[in-house]
């Protein structure tokens, strides 16, 4: 069975804050934790920093709960896009973005819901659940987002804060179940103090009241985060194609790789 | 076969400050549940909740907490369990969270798990000692604890320690 995984864990300035919110991930259960930058667009342009590794920031990881391995910390990035002309950055090969391992567009119009979903090269796609949604989700986008492997991203910690958001993210969240179905559904917490996380069982159960079924719900916070992580880690390796033909003829021929495609690797 | 079908939900209460742990009592944490289950369902859920909702066991010490319910409806109860935000008793407001451990069909299931979780719950304890002064007190204070039982100890121990039974 796949192991829990919280996405989106805010890094703030805050070291020891940092520290006790990991901790409590480990208490509870979570194998794994993204943290979260989050890029947006409509300030002055921001440059995009190098992710800190985690390795520098807690030098001592701690102890998943029942397992006697570590949290696996993995870094990522949220562009909150309005405007089509922020979506180049995605595009041009700016080291600093292959850096990180996951990466989530938060789109703010129906068009860039639909660039998102069909042309650009990211892991995740975050549904906003703070106000009420301004376009309709369409059949056509989120197929092909499924069929890319990108997957849909709720935030739980609104709905425990407040009523109004409550209302609105259940009303989101249904209006994207009646589209996909509740395929490729992810969900976490933007948690920012260790009391706004709940356990993983917790979350498959919140994942009920958004019109998930029960192994839809489980799968949201287990097999599908593990899945965006291994997504990630295939956009950040694989950049072409090596195409070797056997030759039947001489041996000396095969020594050469055929001009085909070589691979870029990145380290 | 007329029985009315319950079920068991183990949870525990995760409280940040030390001194959050005065507000635990059944009637608090009852009534922190039932306000969740109102602000999510309205007034048709906690009706339909209340019908055999209580508070079956609490443990300050831990925060463990049994709550039972009626099958048909412990989907309501569990999903929302992750609302309760803060526990109110006396005057007192400790800010904390419900986190399930097991959902079970009778109390003896719910205990099972609960020893088992316990006993991991003292391994990590034990490993996250420092030194061998710390290690023996734990062990003490777990021997020294007596149940008609018998509590079983971890296998972290080196030397053999016989079960106490009284």
């Amino acid at each position: 069975m796949a192991g829990f995984a919280d996405l989106n864990v805010p890094q703030g300035p805050d070291k020891k804050g940092l520290q006790s919110l990991l901790e409590a991930a480990a208490r509870l259960g979570y194998s794994a934790v993204a943290l979260n930058h989050v890029i947006d667009f409509k300030e002055k342009k921001q440059e995009i920093a190098k992710p800190v590794s985690p390795s520098e920031l807690f030098p001592s990881l701690p102890i998943v709960q029942g397992t006697s391995k570590q949290l696996k910390v993995l870094t990522r990035l949220t562009l909150v896009v309005s405007d089509p002309s922020h979506c180049n950055l995605l595009r041009s090969t700016s080291s600093n973005i292959r850096l990180y391992d996951i990466i989530a567009v938060f789109p703010k119009t129906e068009k860039l819901f639909h660039i998102a979903c069909t042309t650009l090269d990211v892991d995740l796609v975050c549904i906003n659940v703070t106000e009420k949604l301004p376009f309709y989700f369409r059949r056509p986008p989120v197929n092909m987002a499924i069929d890319r492997g990108i997957y849909f991203e709720l935030l739980y910690t609104p709905a425990i804060k407040d009523s109004t958001m409550r209302r609105y993210t259940i009303s989101n969240a249904i209006s994207l179940m009646q589209i996909c179905k509740g395929k490729n559904i992810v969900i976490s917490s933007a948690a920012e103090r260790p009391l706004e996380l709940r356990g993983p069982y917790d979350v498959a159960n919140l994942g009920l009241l958004f019109g998930l079924s029960e192994s839809e719900a489980k799968a949201a916070v287990s097999t599908n985060c593990r899945a965006t992580i291994l997504h990630g880690e295939t956009r950040k390796s694989a950049c072409g194609v090596v195409y070797t033909v056997k030759k039947l003829r001489k041996v000396e021929e095969e020594e050469t790789l055929p001009a085909c495609k070589k691979a870029k690797t990145q380290a | 076969m007329v029985r009315f079908k319950n079920r068991y939900v183990l949870c525990e209460v995760v409280a940040e400050e030390p001194r959050g742990r005065h507000c635990i009592e059944d009637r608090a944490v009852g009534t922190a549940v039932r306000d969740a289950i109102a602000r999510a369902y309205g007034d048709y859920g906690l009706a339909c909740c209340s019908v055999s909702f209580t508070v079956k066991y609490l443990n300050a010490y831990t925060g463990t907490v049994l709550l039972r319910c009626r099958k048909d409806f412990h989907r309501l109860l569990c999903s929302a369990l992750p609302l309760v935000r803060q526990l109110e008793s006396r005057g007192l407001r400790c800010p904390c969270f419900l986190s399930t451990l097991h959902v079970g069909g009778t109390i003896r299931s719910c205990q099972k798990f609960l020893i088992q979780h316990n006993r991991r719950q003292l391994l990590t304890l034990l490993q996250n000692c420092t030194n061998e002064e710390e290690r023996q007190r734990i062990r003490q204070s777990v021997l020294s604890c007596s149940l008609t039982e018998g509590q079983s100890q971890s296998g972290d121990e080196e030397e053999e320690d016989d079960t106490e039974t009284d």
